[in-house]
């Protein structure tokens, strides 16, 4: 329950309000637009109509959570706040479950098969790994938003976030065209690692559960502590 | 009743944070900081860390995804 003073504040301000557009009509539109471009999907690539919808469900509940990955990683820094960290981390123990499931049921249990018969994002892990995550880690704090934070904010209409779209495409044409010089370079020397080769499948999923359960505790911990600003 | 108003329009994650948080350093307690805002994430990111910090904290929405934040300095 907030204070009077700030009571009276909001009291003051709701008096004075701006009278709000009605948005009922665009809101309709969209759904119909949304809709045509489902059926022709639909009609035309099965797959692709079903990644509409996902993409839908997730934008949406991005939204209205207002879950923002990159201030998952940034407010444990600047803020000392974990609970959107803790989010993130409970999310991943629900995927690996998830994931191991389909691992599991298209593999039929028989993990010496090659690593890219396996479902998921099995890739090298190298020096690129950690080039490529300290630049979208810098860049995304920067724009204040990864791919999909300022994507939902354009859909909202956070207009900023158009400008960094603009840099967003660029450096995804520009990473495309480079891809190859970077593959010899570094990726295609680097191993691929998948754990279930070497300590089997049951052991690795329960490792990476108990690991991420015991990430949860400690950003907890974490959060805890730091309940006074401590930079600046 | 004093109280003290920035402007945080069109300013993304974290700016209008680190602005509230200067200007409430400045502040003495019982004062009320009155944010504007149209960066629906900053009122997630604000409010916790208000109340995490200890400091009374509500928001209204003025307009179509304009918001303002109010945080009364409690310490």
């Amino acid at each position: 329950m907030a204070s009077s003073k700030i009571q009276e504040l909001k009291k003051q301000r709701q008096l004075s309000n701006k009278r709000k557009k009605n948005q009922v009509i665009y809101g309709v539109v969209c759904i119909f637009i949304v809709v045509l471009i489902y059926l022709f999907l639909l009609k035309n690539n099965f797959i692709y109509s079903f990644i509409w919808k996902i993409g839908l469900l997730i934008g949406f509940t991005l939204q209205k959570s207002r879950f923002c990955f990159t201030a998952s990683f940034r407010d444990p820094i600047m803020v000392g706040s974990t609970s959107i960290l803790k989010a993130i981390i409970i999310a991943f123990i629900i995927s690996t479950i998830g994931f191991a499931f389909i691992q599991y049921i298209s593999t039929g249990g028989n993990f010496n098969i090659r690593i890219e018969d396996i479902p998921g994002q099995i890739d090298p892990v190298g020096v690129h790994t950690i080039l490529g995550a300290i630049l979208f880690g810098v860049g995304m704090v920067i724009a204040g938003g990864c791919a999909s934070g300022t994507l939902m904010r354009i859909g909202e209409g956070f207009i900023l976030q158009m400008v960094v779209l603009c840099g967003f495409i660029i450096g995804t044409l520009l990473g495309g065209n480079h891809f190859e010089f970077w593959d010899k370079l570094l990726i295609r020397n680097s191993p691929t690692i998948y754990i279930p080769h070497y300590i089997g499948f049951p052991l690795s999923v329960f490792l990476q559960i108990v690991v991420l359960i015991a990430l949860y505790y400690v950003a907890d911990w974490y959060d805890k502590k730091n309940n006074i600003m401590m930079t600046m | 009743m004093s109280q003290q108003r920035i402007d945080c329009m069109y300013e993304a994650c974290p700016i209008p944070l680190l602005k509230a948080l200067k200007k409430l350093k400045t502040m003495k307690v019982g004062e009320v900081l009155i944010m504007e805002t149209d960066h629906s994430c900053s009122i997630t990111n604000v409010v916790e860390w208000a109340k995490k910090q200890g400091h009374e904290v509500d928001y209204v929405e003025i307009s179509d995804g304009e918001w303002e934040i109010y945080i009364e300095k409690k310490q």
